[in-house]
Order: C-alpha cells, then sequence, then structure tokens
C-alpha cells in the first residue's frame, strides 16, 4: 500500500528571513496515526498548513493520498479531512445546516447526504442539538461538530491540528475517542499535531518533534523513550564540583552521564531506583553534598529534553498534574497503555 | 459549481435573515433621511405660489413634489446601505474562521465569490421596496409622502427592479473587493463610510437636477446610484420621460457597465484572497 503522506524537505520562510520550517521530511503510512508534538510556535501548524494545500511552501515536495499537493490543491482538498485548532463552524447555522454545506461543499452524494449527516450527528452526540444555532453550543460540541463537518465526505487522511486545545479532560478524551473509532473503521490516515505530551503519547503509532521549524526526532514513542537508554536520575549537587562528573561516571551501571543547564548530571540507568544508592555514594565520597535526587521514568518530556536540550516548554503546555490525570483518561479512551 | 454555490448563497443569506440588526441598520440611514430630511426639506414651498409649478417640475426631473423625488433616490440609495455587509461578512468570516473552513473545502475561489454577490444582489430587493412602501405610506399619515403620478407598467416595474438589482449587485462587488482586500473591521468601517458619502453626494439622489451647476450635473450623470434613480423616477412619475436624455433602458446599460467593471476587479481581489498564502 502506497504511503499516505511523503513530504520532502518542505520549508517555509516568511518574508525571505522567518523561517517557520525548515526542510522536513517524513512519511506516513496508509492507516497510522502520526503526531507532531512540539511547543506552540515550533512549525506545526505551518505544516499541516503547507500539507492541506493553504499555504504555498517556499521548498519542498509533499505528496499525500498520491497525489501532489502543491500541483493539484484543489484535488487534495477533496481527499483530505481537516480540523483546524480554532473553532470555525458558522456561528449563524444549525449543527445539521453546517453539515449540509460541507457536505455540498465536498459532493457528498445528494441520496447519502441525510443519512451521513445523521449518523455523525448521533455519533458525535450532538444530534439533539442538531438544529441549534452552533453558537449556543458547549466548547466540546463545537469540537464534535467540527470534527463532523472534517469527516463529512470520509475522507482517507484526516489533518487534526491541535483539535483538542481548549477542551477540557472529559472532553479531549472524548474527541480522541472518537477519532480512534473512526480510524478503526475506515481504516483512516490521521496526522495529527499537539503540544500535549500524553496525547502524543496516547494517539501516536509514530511521531515526530518538532522545534523552531525542525525535526528533531522522530519514532514510535516506546522507540523514542528506548533511545533514552533507560531511566534518567537526576543529581543536583549543593554546589558545583569539579570531581564529581568523573565520580558519576565511574559508578558500574552508569550507561551516561550529562550536565543539565542547571548545574545538575542527568545520570542514564537501565534501573535507576537500584543505581541510587551507589550515586550518592559516588558524590559523598568526591565530597560534594547534595540538594537533591530524582528519578524519572522515560517519557516524551525526557526525549524532548534529550533532543532539544531544554526542558518541553511548561507555560506552553499544561501542568504536571492536570497531564497526569489526563494521561489516566486518553489511556483509558485508548483501552491501552502503550508504555 | 452550481451545487456549492447555490449552499453557499443559501447560507449567506440565511445568515442575513437571522441577523435582523443588520436590516435595520442597513434601513435606518434611508429611513431617517425620509423622516427627518425629506420631511423638512419641502423645497416647493420656498416660491409659496410665487414660483410656477413647471419650475418644480424641471428641478424635479418630472417629480411632482421634492419628496417625491427624494423619496426614489432613497430607495437607489438603500442598495449601498444593505450591500455594505455583505463585505463586512467577508471580514467577519475571516476573523472568525468560518472562510479558512471553507477554503478547506473543493468550493472554487469562483463560488464563493459568487454566492456573496447573489446573496449581495437580492438582499436588497425587498428593503428597498419596503422603502418606496413607507415613502407612500408617510402621505397616508399625514405627512409629505412619495406620489407615484404615473401609471406603472409591467415592463417599467421590471425596469425598476433590474436597476435595483444591478446597483445592488454593484455595490456589492465594490464592498466585496474592500472586504476581500483588508483584514480589521475598523479599516474596512473606515474605508466604507469613505466611500459612501462621497457616492451618495455626487448622485442626483438628494439634489434637485434643476439646480445643479452644469459641471456637477455632468459628475452625477454617470454615479451609478443617479443611474438606478433615472429609471426609477421615469418609471414613477408621469411625463417625467421628458426631463431625461435617454430612456431607461440606456440607464441600466450604464449600470451594467459599472457593474462588470466592479465586478471583474472584486473577483480579480477574491481570487487573490482565497487562493493559497504565499
Amino acid at each position: 500500500m502506497p504511503s499516505a503522506i511523503v513530504a520532502q524537505g518542505i520549508s517555509k520562510t516568511y518574508n525571505h528571513k522567518v523561517k517557520a520550517v525548515e526542510d522536513v521530511s517524513f512519511t506516513v503510512e496508509a492507516g497510522e496515526a502520526y503526531g507532531f508534538l512540539g511547543p506552540n510556535g515550533a512549525g506545526k501548524t505551518t505544516t499541516v498548513a503547507m500539507l492541506t494545500a493553504q499555504l504555498a511552501p517556499t521548498a519542498g515536495q509533499a505528496v499525500v493520498d498520491g497525489v501532489d499537493v502543491f500541483q493539484n490543491p484543489t484535488d487534495i482538498k477533496r481527499r483530505i479531512g481537516l480540523v483546524f485548532q480554532e473553532s470555525t463552524a458558522d456561528s449563524d447555522l444549525t449543527g445539521r445546516e453546517n453539515l449540509e454545506l460541507a457536505a455540498a461543499l465536498f459532493a457528498v452524494p445528494r441520496r447519502e447526504v441525510t443519512s451521513r449527516i445523521d449518523s455523525l450527528l448521533d455519533r458525535m452526540q450532538i444530534g439533539d442539538a442538531a438544529d441549534r444555532l452552533a453558537k449556543t453550543y458547549s466548547g466540546g460540541m463545537r469540537r464534535r461538530l467540527e470534527l463532523a463537518v472534517g469527516i463529512i465526505h470520509s475522507p482517507r487522511v484526516l489533518f487534526l491540528d491541535e483539535p483538542t486545545l481548549g477542551l477540557d479532560p472529559q472532553g479531549r478524551a472524548g474527541f480522541w475517542r472518537y477519532v480512534e473509532e473512526l480510524r478503526k473503521e475506515h481504516g483512516m490516515t490521521v496526522f495529527l499535531t499537539t503540544h500535549y505530551l500524553e496525547e502524543a503519547d496516547g494517539i501516536c503509532e509514530r511521531l515526530a518533534i518538532i522545534d523552531h521549524g525542525h525535526i528533531v526526532a522522530a519514532g514510535s514513542p516506546s522507540e523514542l523513550k528506548d533511545r533514552l537508554g533507560g531511566d534518567v536520575v537526576t543529581i543536583r549537587p549543593l554546589k558545583p564540583g569539579p570531581g564529581l562528573e568523573g565520580a558519576l561516571k565511574s559508578v558500574p551501571g552508569a550507561s551516561s552521564v550529562s550536565p543539565a543547564p542547571d548545574g545538575a548530571f542527568r545520570v542514564k540507568a537501565q534501573r535507576g531506583e537500584e543505581l541510587i544508592p551507589a550515586l550518592v555514594a559516588a558524590c559523598e565520597k568526591a565530597g560534594v553534598g547534595l540538594a537533591g535526587v530524582s528519578l524519572k521514568r522515560p517519557s516524551l518530556d525526557e526525549v524532548f529534553l534529550e533532543f532539544t536540550g531544554r526542558e518541553y516548554r511548561e507555560d506552553e503546555s499544561p501542568s504536571a498534574t492536570d497531564r497526569a490525570v489526563r494521561v489516566g483518561q486518553v489511556q483509558q479512551a485508548f483501552g491501552r497503555a502503550r508504555r | 459549481m452550481i451545487r456549492e454555490t447555490v449552499a453557499l448563497t443559501r447560507r449567506e443569506l440565511l445568515r442575513i435573515v437571522r441577523n435582523p440588526q443588520a436590516i435595520v441598520t442597513s434601513l435606518l440611514l434611508p429611513i431617517l433621511y425620509l423622516v427627518l430630511f425629506g420631511q423638512a426639506f419641502n423645497l416647493e414651498n420656498l416660491g409659496s405660489g410665487r414660483i410656477p409649478q413647471a419650475y418644480f417640475l424641471t428641478a424635479f426631473r418630472g417629480a411632482p413634489t421634492y419628496f417625491s423625488y427624494f423619496a426614489a433616490g432613497m430607495t437607489g440609495f438603500v442598495a449601498v446601505t444593505a450591500t455594505l455587509f455583505i463585505g463586512a461578512n467577508v471580514i467577519f468570516d475571516r476573523l472568525f474562521g468560518v472562510l479558512k473552513r471553507i477554503s478547506a473545502t473543493p468550493a472554487s475561489a469562483t463560488s464563493i465569490f459568487a454566492s456573496r454577490l447573489i446573496a449581495g444582489s437580492v438582499q436588497p430587493i425587498g428593503l428597498a421596496f419596503l422603502v418606496l412602501g413607507l415613502s407612500i405610506l408617510l402621505g397616508h399619515l399625514g405627512l409629505t409622502g412619495l406620489d407615484i403620478t404615473a401609471s406603472v407598467t409591467v415592463v417599467g416595474a421590471l425596469e425598476v427592479l433590474l436597476a435595483i438589482v444591478i446597483l445592488s449587485a454593484m455595490f456589492a462587488s465594490l464592498f466585496l473587493a474592500v472586504g476581500f482586500s483588508l483584514e480589521q473591521p475598523q479599516t474596512y468601517f473606515a474605508a466604507v463610510n469613505a466611500i459612501n458619502l462621497p457616492v451618495l453626494l455626487t448622485s442626483a439622489a438628494l439634489y434637485p437636477w434643476g439646480t445643479m451647476p452644469p459641471w456637477f450635473q455632468n459628475v452625477a450623470s454617470v454615479n451609478p446610484i443617479t443611474l438606478a434613480v433615472n429609471v426609477l423616477r421615469e418609471n414613477l412619475f408621469a411625463g417625467a420621460s421628458a426631463y431625461y436624455p435617454y430612456g431607461p433602458g440606456v440607464y441600466l446599460l450604464g449600470l451594467l457597465a459599472w457593474a462588470g467593471a466592479m465586478f471583474v476587479v472584486a473577483a480579480l481581489l477574491a481570487r487573490r484572497a482565497l487562493g493559497p498564502k504565499r
């Protein structure tokens, strides 16, 4: 089966100087759920805009569902579904009218329009509100309406650009449940962008980490975490000591030791908790007082730090507690844990 | 192409119907003009019997009173006040993401533009006839009202209808051109204000034709509002044709030329705005 999306060296530079996306290449197989994970401003939306024929690239080529995106924009629009991060449904139309309009614009066969709309309204649980103006919908209902509009023509490839932005955890979990159902039933390829780590982890079969317009790492969530080489023990000294790095490296079982920007050291190990006593002892031996020791299991936070050299921008992503709650909900929605 | 244009036109018309405030605002200015300016400005009273009626008939180009002359002008002016919302809708559709959504579908730029133009051309018909009806009604309420002195034929009524539709199409194109070129509501409304008043003031909608200096008559004679109200006045007032150098057909052709030119400009700007961003 041919790949659903092939992007080769696509770049977007605004005004000859602002590089939003630079030399991005990746392939998404048919039926796959592929994600772009990155903070705000990383180039995710720009990439989606180029792949969906909304934005002309500065360089590169892209083929979606076997069609050259930049040569055949109208054909591409017919084949793909697109859900934007912002609400784009027409507030002055009812949910049903929004879907009727989309059905006409996507040339859905007339005899199928009513049944398809009824079935989508039902599935998205907005059937009761179908004849109410969209401006009266809650945030979650609007998002589900957006998804229904995006798939009214049964596209083979569905692009979701931060589709759950602004939704509460329940709404988020519900949204992904619908997407997963669609994927299973229709073999739809899903390309999604998100800055929520747990969404990338729970939903994507493969993902690319994008930062400052570049793909910095790509693979399945478990592959990416495996590349970290196991757990990460962070040793935080009271004050920098010259011999500390060497002392930590000498501990058997420490696969690598690297300094973090804040003066701490990140020690990788297969079984971090078992290594902690030896690491603490090594610090004492080196005469370095400790401010703290922490252990982290491999996570996409760690993957991001590993490949970009900095923490995932917490100010632009949800709090750790908030995330922990949602990780559980997303995994529950999918009925599986990919860790 | 036809299906998407019909669907998009339906959407535009539904939006208009569901926003009665826009309809009220469209009618507000012409009605205020009629009820205040039109009532106070009874030019024929100036002569208080000393100036012969024939003078006023020449000044008002066959209309029996200034108000009747003016009411026809305001009926044409509705085409301006009603269509400006069609351009504003482009701005708001862009702000609220609706245009982005429509542009993500295979719908052609032609359909997206055409649907707005069609909605803009038909929407003012009802409003124009409402202004015409209200002008007549004022006369029955003890105020000065519109006095239709001609017996309007079917052809005449069709000419009036055509004049309103073509004038509306012309202004819908103009405001769509502005809407597709600008991004912010405030700049749009500033631009629209800068267009509306000069267009109204250089037309024969307000001033008595006979009192205009010749140079102003030359300017006003090519103004699209003048062309449309000429068609109205020739059909509504008995013997008015004697005061016009051409028949309504010529003025309709002139209007068509305006509408055609404006259509080309607006279509090009819409195509540019709706294509992939660069």
